[in-house]
């Protein structure tokens, strides 16, 4: 009998082929035909934040060994920018420098090694203009965000109220706080990296290149260089590591393809790591200020949340840190949100892992424990007593919100009723230790978009699960395949997915949490519909034993149709029949239940630290986070999404920073040793815990999202938890040993 | 990177006869091809000494003697420097990370270049790589940078933890030239920044280190080395402390005490030594001890805290060696 994989602990249908090397990343791939030979690009960026190139001596790099092409401001590839995708120029078509690290010239030779040194023989002169770096003294704009987005600044306000001003003022107790945190980067393990390759007349494009979303990177690639979007083709199978900065298509891919097209040679283009840290986005600094007043009894009567992000000129990426945490999370009768840009002379930015909510949350969470500390309330408490059942300011209620049990499970594991409120009261040894929470409050819903996804059945009884959504290490391809099996109830190991290439049918993209939650009806659709066709086949084919039969009369279980009295497996029907398969190819997409709900993935993390006593350091020794996401698809990569999403969180709170010049633009720590994340040592073993809320509403299987969800909250339960062992509030992102000192 | 020639010589004859200007040896390779790669360093020559017989670590009557080509790994595993000088065993342990380790030599760590970062990034200017084209660190962002023995032109740390401890240990290295050979304090063998911070330490134009000597003492076997950084693992330090005391029952006989990361070299702490030379371990004396540590700094914008946090730091290792007495 067959066990549906649904919800277990299943490995990685890939696993395999990750850690034996098989798997191939974009700068893995040889050129498909062997006898052309492969040319390698590399690219030369801007030593100056804004002004202009004057001149550029290239003679050097074009006489260099092995070198066979310089391309720059003055030697063009008539790239077209893309406006609403990604950043909005191209490069290499105008002497315009924008920002520092911007790309100005593309050396390609025989060898990367080449094509490297000869880039270290360009020499550029610029026109040097002062470049605006200052998040603090640049003027304030409002962040309106593309058409869609809700509205940057809001205000909800109770009936008699004036102002938020006004219901400040009228609170028994209010707390002000202002936080910063720098810009963080993804620092994806996989350097972007793209080969480019095109047919013989030049007319069909084929990248390898990783993508969150394929469709979106063949498209801007196509935009790119002048042809249909039918022209390319993006392979992605394997993505090493995405956050959100491999959403956006950057320009690698259509440089490389543009000299590809122009040289008439394969050319793979990878990026050096210093490169990654300005030629792909990063999440804006942002400087936030929170107000909340509450009654002596902790109970908000206004919330107010400020933001100012750091928005560059080149674009992309709008900052709303508000929407999702202040205007959702707690019921408040008076509510304001205003959230503005700051324009700057700095790299694109991007949606890195919860990208908003990650800042807002880490504000609002922090000045909660605040208002804890303030009304001597405790946080868990705190947070009951304003616990939303619908979000403020209108009827809307929830999908399915479970927030309350996850407090509750949550304390309970974790030994929150330890805790001493007094902060600098528990010392072990040379250590303070102190505990801390704070809420996780992610989107949950389905992609508004249509996605499509295919099934086919083979006469080998296996089956084949695609869609071209990616796979960037999250597991969404053991994903795929659980969701094949569990629909057609047959074993795991006779379904082969598919995913991350434009040849399939298009996929939802790998962003927002939603990839499975919008993945798992699709498939099931193409499941049912796959069925109908094997069904079709089994009563019209003149071979079948149920020629001529009913529909009604055959019903399909665990890989049989059954029927009038016999039995067979859809590999022995096709086999009987001559068929090699039957396939459907569906189309899904949310219906109005969509608009009628909120949908949010909940959870409650706790955290411990410890700080030492005479030097300072904090150190994470205790964590447990208790999510509500609906129905579990894979309990192993739920569980390491989580945990990647907690070390994100901590990371945040304790390391991540790469301060910017403002006299220069320069970032000062744009390579993996001086721009820290947390290493294993820094991580205890994580606590991770799901309540079996299958979520009614959103799909059938009522599956919600969960890769974003425990960066949320996790940054301020760390910051809440040094709080409570040191008694020193730091609002200022990351805290590091020298601001507990 | 540039092209070179590359040699691999198989005695020390060979390969200091190949030590022209340009040259560089290669140890294990962790720093030097690194900054190869980064263009920060570019030998005209490279010189691979690893066939060269600068090796073992041997412990007799004089000391612990250790080639100049062990690897890191390897010193820190051994038996004998375990158990008589646990610090040099510390401060390799908490360097780097283990494939490093097992990469890089005890050479080529005392040798290794700075890890500030217009040190290391060939757009901006940087008087130590490149003399005469000034600090960007000085008015940039200076959190890990020194702040003892800083000068005008250059405010770099040094940062080799080992060399921390075989400092405090009063080390000897050995070194030769086609010339001869000659034996240098490690205590002296670096050179502050003052106005030519590209030069470094005392060798001379294609010397070669051959290995080191740390003398027997009293102090060695209980010493401890303290690092302290932001994550736990695969950091330089924002400051440590090399630690080694000669008891007599609970009274401090005498100390030997050198620091990390605060200093433009591996930094003696004499006054401190001598605070503490006769004293009862208490945190009392260590608090009176520690308060001139950082006399002398001259702090920059982002790196004040590296003051207080080097007394603590030195309280929190005299602490812990008190403890674990
Ligand atoms: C990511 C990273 C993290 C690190 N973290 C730490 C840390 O936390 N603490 C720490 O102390 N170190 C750290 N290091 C530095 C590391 O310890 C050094 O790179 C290493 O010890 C150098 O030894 P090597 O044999 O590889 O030297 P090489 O790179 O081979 O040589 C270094 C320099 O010394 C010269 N040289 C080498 N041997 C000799 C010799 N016998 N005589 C004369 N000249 C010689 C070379 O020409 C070169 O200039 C780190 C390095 C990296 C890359
Ligand atoms: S501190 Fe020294 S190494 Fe760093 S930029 Fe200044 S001169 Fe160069």
């Amino acid at each position: 009998m067959t066990v549906s994989p649904l919800g277990r602990d299943i490995d990685r249908v890939d696993g395999r082929a990750k850690v034996t090397g098989a798997a191939r990343y974009s700068a893995d791939y040889p050129a498909s035909d062997p006898t052309s030979k492969m040319a390698h690009a590399y690219l030369v960026t801007s030593t100056i934040a804004r002004g202009s190139i004057s001149a550029m001596d290239t003679a050097a790099a074009q006489n260099a060994p092995g070198v066979i092409g310089v391309y720059s401001p003055f030697n063009k590839l008539g790239l077209r920018p893309m406006p609403g995708i990604g950043e909005n120029y191209a490069p290499l078509e105008d002497t315009q420098v924008r920002f520092r690290g911007q790309i100005i010239a593309m050396v390609v030779a025989e060898s990367s090694r080449q094509a490297r040194d000869a880039a270290g023989l360009i020499t550029t002169t610029y026109d040097e203009q002062q470049p605006r770096t200052s998040l603090a003294d640049e003027p304030r704009v409002p962040a309106a965000g593309p058409p869609g987005q809700p509205p940057p600044s809001a205000t909800v306000l109770a009936p008699g109220v004036d102002s938020i001003e006004a219901a400040l003022a009228a609170s028994d107790v209010v707390v002000e706080a202002t936080f910063h945190q720098p810009m963080q980067h993804a620092v994806a393990m996989e350097p972007h990296a793209v080969l480019a390759e095109w047919n013989s007349d030049r007319t069909q494009l084929t990248l390898y290149s990783g993508a969150q979303l394929p469709h979106l990177g063949a498209m801007a690639a196509a935009g790119r260089l002048g042809v249909p979007p039918t022209a390319v083709r993006l392979i992605s199978p394997y993505v090493g590591g995405g956050f959100g900065s491999r959403v956006m298509p950057w320009y690698d891919a259509a440089l490389a393809a543009a000299a590809a097209r122009q040289l008439n040679r394969p050319v793979r283009l990878v990026l050096a790591r210093e490169q990654v840290f300005t030629v792909v986005g990063h999440r804006s600094a942002i400087d936030q200020t929170i107000k909340l007043g509450a009654s002596r009894d902790g109970v908000l009567n206004a919330v107010s949340h400020v933001t100012d992000a750091s928005m560059p000129f080149v674009g992309y990426r709008h900052m709303q840190p508000a929407v999702d945490t202040s205007a959702v999370l707690y019921k408040t009768p008076n509510l304001s949100i205003d959230q503005r840009h700051v324009m700057l002379d700095v790299p694109p930015t991007c949606a890195m892992r919860a990208p908003t909510e990650a800042p807002g949350s880490f504000a609002l969470e922090t000045a909660m424990d605040e208002l804890a500390i303030a009304t001597g309330i405790d946080p868990v408490e705190l947070r009951l007593r304003n616990y939303a059942t619908a979000v403020p300011g209108t009827g809307l209620r929830w999908s399915s919100k479970h927030l309350d049990e996850c407090y509750r499970v949550g304390a309970r594991r974790f030994g929150w009723s330890a805790r001493r409120a007094e902060p600098r009261s528990r010392v072990d040894g040379h250590w303070l230790v102190g505990m801390g929470m704070a809420t996780a409050i992610y989107p949950g819903s389905r992609r508004p978009e249509p996605i499509q996804a295919r099934v086919q059945l083979f006469d080998d009884d296996t089956a084949v699960v695609s869609s071209a959504t990616a796979d960037t290490g999250t597991g969404a391809l053991t994903m795929l395949a659980i969701t094949g099996a569990h629909e057609l109830g047959i074993p795991l190991r006779r379904v082969t997915p598919e995913l991350g290439d434009t040849a399939l049918p298009p996929g939802a993209p790998s962003v927002a949490s939603a990839g499975t939650s919008t993945t798992v009806p699709a498939v099931e659709s193409a499941a049912n519909a796959a069925i109908a066709e094997l069904v079709t086949v089994a009563i019209t084919s003149p071979r079948s034993p149920w020629h001529g039969a009913n529909r009604e009369d055959l019903t399909y279980e665990k890989g049989k149709l059954h029927g009038k009295g016999r039995s067979m497996s859809f590999g022995r029907l096709l086999t009987t029949v001559g068929r090699r398969n039957v396939e459907a190819t569906v189309t899904a997409q949310p219906g109005p239940e969509a608009t009628q709900y909120r949908y949010h993935s909940f959870g409650a993390h706790f955290c411990e630290v410890r700080v030492n006593r005479y030097t300072g350091e904090p150190r994470v020794t205790r964590f447990t986070t208790v999510v509500d996401i609906g129905r579990v698809v894979n309990a192993q990569a739920t569980r390491s999404q989580i945990v990647g999403g907690v070390i994100f969180g901590i990371g945040h709170a304790l390391l991540e920073d790469n301060p910017l010049e403002l006299d220069t633009g320069r970032l000062a720590a744009s390579n993996m040793a001086d721009y820290m994340v947390p290493v294993n040592a820094d991580i205890p073993d994580l606590d991770v815990h799901w309540l079996d809320r299958p979520d009614p509403v959103i799909n059938n299987l009522g599956a919600r999202g969960v890769g974003e969800l425990g960066t949320v909250g996790s940054a301020a339960a760390v910051g809440n938890a040094i709080y409570n062992a040191t008694g020193i509030r730091v609002r200022n992102l990351p805290i590091t040993l020298d601001k507990l000192l | 990177m540039r092209a070179y020639t590359f040699t691999q010589p198989r005695s020390v004859r060979e390969a200091l006869a190949h030590a022209d200007a340009g040259a560089a040896f290669l140890a294990g390779g962790t720093t030097l091809v690194d900054l190869m790669k980064l263009d920060v360093m570019a030998p005209t020559r490279v010189v691979d000494i690893n066939r060269l017989p600068l090796r073992g670590i041997k412990l007799d009557r004089d000391g612990l003697h250790i080639g100049a080509l062990e690897r890191m790994s390897d010193v820190a595993a051994d038996r004998n420097v375990r158990r008589d000088y646990p610090m040099i065993a510390q401060a390799l342990e908490l360097s780097a990370s283990a494939q490093l380790r097992n990469m890089a030599s005890i050479g080529g760590n005392l040798l290794q270049r700075t890890r500030c970062g217009y040190f290391r990034d060939v757009t901006t200017g940087c008087n130590k790589r490149e003399p005469g084209s000034g600090c960007p660190a000085m008015t940039g962002f200076n959190r890990t940078h020194a702040i003892l023995g800083t000068s005008d032109a250059c405010v770099a740390t040094h940062p080799s933890d080992l060399a921390v401890a075989l400092v405090a240990l009063g080390t000897d290295v050995h070194l030769a030239t086609a010339q001869g050979t000659r034996t240098v304090p490690l205590d002296t063998f670096y050179a502050l920044p003052g106005s030519t911070p590209h030069v470094e330490n005392v060798l001379r134009p294609g010397e070669l280190v051959t290995g080191i000597t740390v003398p027997r003492s009293m102090w060695a076997p209980h010493s401890v080395y303290l690092k302290i950084r932001d994550r736990q693992s695969y950091e330089f330090a924002l400051a440590s402390a090399a630690v080694a005391v000669e008891w007599r029952g609970r009274t401090i006989n005498q100390a030997r005490i050198a620091v990390g990361g605060v200093g433009t070299t591996p930094w003696r702490l004499p006054v401190v030594e001598r605070a503490l030379a006769g004293q009862l371990a208490t945190a009392d004396t260590f608090e009176a001890a520690v308060r001139t540590a950082a006399d002398g700094a001259r702090p920059l914008a982002h790196n004040a805290f590296k003051s207080a946090l080097l007394r603590r730091t030195l309280v929190r290792a005299f602490t812990v060696l008190a403890q674990s007495r």
